[in-house]
């Protein structure tokens, strides 16, 4: 199929979605309590843009999505590096790293908690720390990239240790770097998400938790709409980067 | 001569458990903030009956969960990645929904399905379906065309073909993702407790956080740890057990599958 051709099915397919999100509830085929119609979401959507209590909750929950990204990507990516380059480190925690990954991360919430206490700092060290192992082992990855063939000329052509990280470390691991904040973004916002749910007073995820109990469906449909589009536009954005530096690859 | 890894990880894990009896003992940190050891395991054995059921009622979520994930995701895994058409066109698409938290969707799952377990069978068997896709989807495509080639110029029908071809070549794929969609069908089990629940493991956490009863929560906490380690070995220990026919005629024995890190992995 060509390019345009796939384009518009897939967008015959979002049609097709849509419609049915619309008229599926209209027509009472299912009921319009539980899945509110899409036109209803969608005003609801602008409602509740304009309201400063949501204003608020993006605000904080933006806050703390940065600030944790901040703390996690150059902790776990020193510590990723390390594990790469040196092999005796990477043998001993590599293992353990991939353990980590199978451990529910949110049962160490209570223990944010009780440290420091429900609010902003709370969230922003959970999900740092829910996102720090993402981090280390795609870092690794991104070192792992490297062609040991690559370094060996270089040297061999006499580049100093400067030159080998700017000239072949930098450029190879480019696309792989980005990779990994795109992933970590992922993570992050997931921890955050979890944490504002979990116990909070304020946050995206704290309205979209108390819109669920309390049964306001468009509210609710909207909030992760909201958070959906964000997450949708970060990382199409990361990965039309990660394509415009790779393409020096091929 | 530095010591073996494998024996350095032995030391850190008994560290670890020595610091978590000491450190409270010491009054390094108060009890609140981190109960010891012993003291959480008494407290493990002294309620055994109420953890055994919570456990009781988080297995059987898991179960569900797990068998959603992996019977959805294999089988959509296996159209989108056999059909390089539906796989053009929905591969993309999939790729791009991965950045959604999926947990946002929760507060959805307990306005359907109520609090009970359904919510969290739903919920965690979504959690873990994903990587199951993707990854088997990654194991269809990844399979080398000569092999189809050959086995049809032998004159191999379409079954033989998928039971004797596609099966065996995609299989290191989709077992590594049935080990990610198992284990993330269990931490979405543990996270949708933790956010309403009235049973199971991860509502006992919750339940005894907000009364701050700390030994409590640290004997849940202690309890998803075990579990998750055993998960974790048995997946690995069925990878190995399936795979072994791969290497079984090689000089070296016992190659460790190769780690998939392919991206697929979902938070939690």
């Amino acid at each position: 199929m060509s390019r345009s051709a796939l384009i518009l099915t897939r967008l015959a397919l979002l049609a097709m979605v849509l419609a049915a999100w619309e008229w599926l509830p209209r027509w009472a085929i299912v009921n319009a309590a539980l899945l509110p119609p899409l036109s209803d979401v969608l005003a609801m959507f602008v409602t509740i843009l304009g309201r400063s209590q949501v204003q608020e909750a993006v605000a904080v929950t933006a806050g703390e999505v940065v600030l944790a990204f901040m703390f996690a990507v150059p902790i776990g990516a020193c510590v990723g590096v390390l594990v790469a380059e040196s092999e005796y480190f990477g043998q001993i925690f590599r293992p353990m790293l991939f353990y980590v990954f199978s451990i529910p991360k949110s049962i160490f919430l209570p223990m944010f908690i009780l440290v420091f206490g429900i609010g902003f700092a709370q969230k922003v060290a959970y999900a740092a720390f829910s996102t720090v192992f993402i981090v280390i082992m795609s870092a690794a990855a991104a070192v792992g990239s490297v062609k040991a063939d690559h370094v060996l000329v270089a040297r061999s052509y006499g580049a100093t240790r400067a030159q080998v990280l700017t000239r072949v470390y930098v450029p190879s691991m480019l696309p792989f770097l980005l990779e990994t904040l795109r992933i970590s973004m992922i993570f992050n916002l997931t921890g955050v998400m979890i944490a504002e749910m979990y116990a909070s007073r304020s946050g995206i995820g704290q309205l979209i938790a108390s819109w669920g109990e309390n049964f306001q469906m468009p509210q609710l449909f909207a909030g992760v709409m909201l958070l959906a589009a964000a997450a949708i536009a970060f990382n199409e954005t990361v990965r039309w980067l990660e394509a415009r530096c790779s393409t020096w690859r091929t | 001569m530095r010591p073996a890894p494998a024996t350095v990880r032995r030391l850190i894990f008994v560290l670890m458990l020595v610091l978590w009896e000491l450190v409270p003992r010491a009054g390094l940190l108060p009890e609140l903030f981190l109960p010891s050891l012993s003291r959480t395991l008494g407290v493990l054995m002294h309620n055994w009956a109420e953890y055994a059921h919570a456990l009781t009622v988080t297995l059987y979520e898991v179960v569900l969960a797990m068998l959603i994930a992996c019977g959805a995701g294999i089988l959509i895994g296996a159209v989108i990645g056999g059909l390089s058409r539906v796989r053009q066109l929905l591969l993309p698409v999939f790729s791009s929904l991965y950045a959604v938290p999926i947990v946002i969707l929760y507060p959805i799952f307990t306005a359907w399905l109520g609090v009970g377990s359904q919510s969290k069978i739903a919920f965690a068997g979504v959690y873990g379906f994903f990587p199951v896709m993707l990854s088997t989807a990654a194991g269809i495509q990844s399979i080398d065309q000569n092999f189809l080639v050959a086995a049809r110029s032998m004159g191999a029908s379409l079954p033989q073909q998928i039971t004797r071809v596609v099966i065996p070549a995609s299989m290191p794929t989709v077992l590594a993702g049935l080990r990610l969609g198992g284990a993330l069908a269990l931490i979405g089990v543990i996270v949708s407790e933790m956010l309403t629940a009235a049973a199971g493991i991860g509502y006992l956490v919750s339940k005894y956080r907000t009364v701050l009863d700390s030994p409590r929560v640290f004997a849940a906490i202690l309890v998803i740890l075990v579990l998750s380690v055993l998960f974790d070995a048995l997946a690995r220990w069925v990878e190995r057990r399936a795979l072994a026919w791969q290497t079984a005629g090689r000089r070296e024995p016992g190659l460790p599958v190769e780690e998939t890190y392919t991206g697929t992995t979902v938070p939690a």
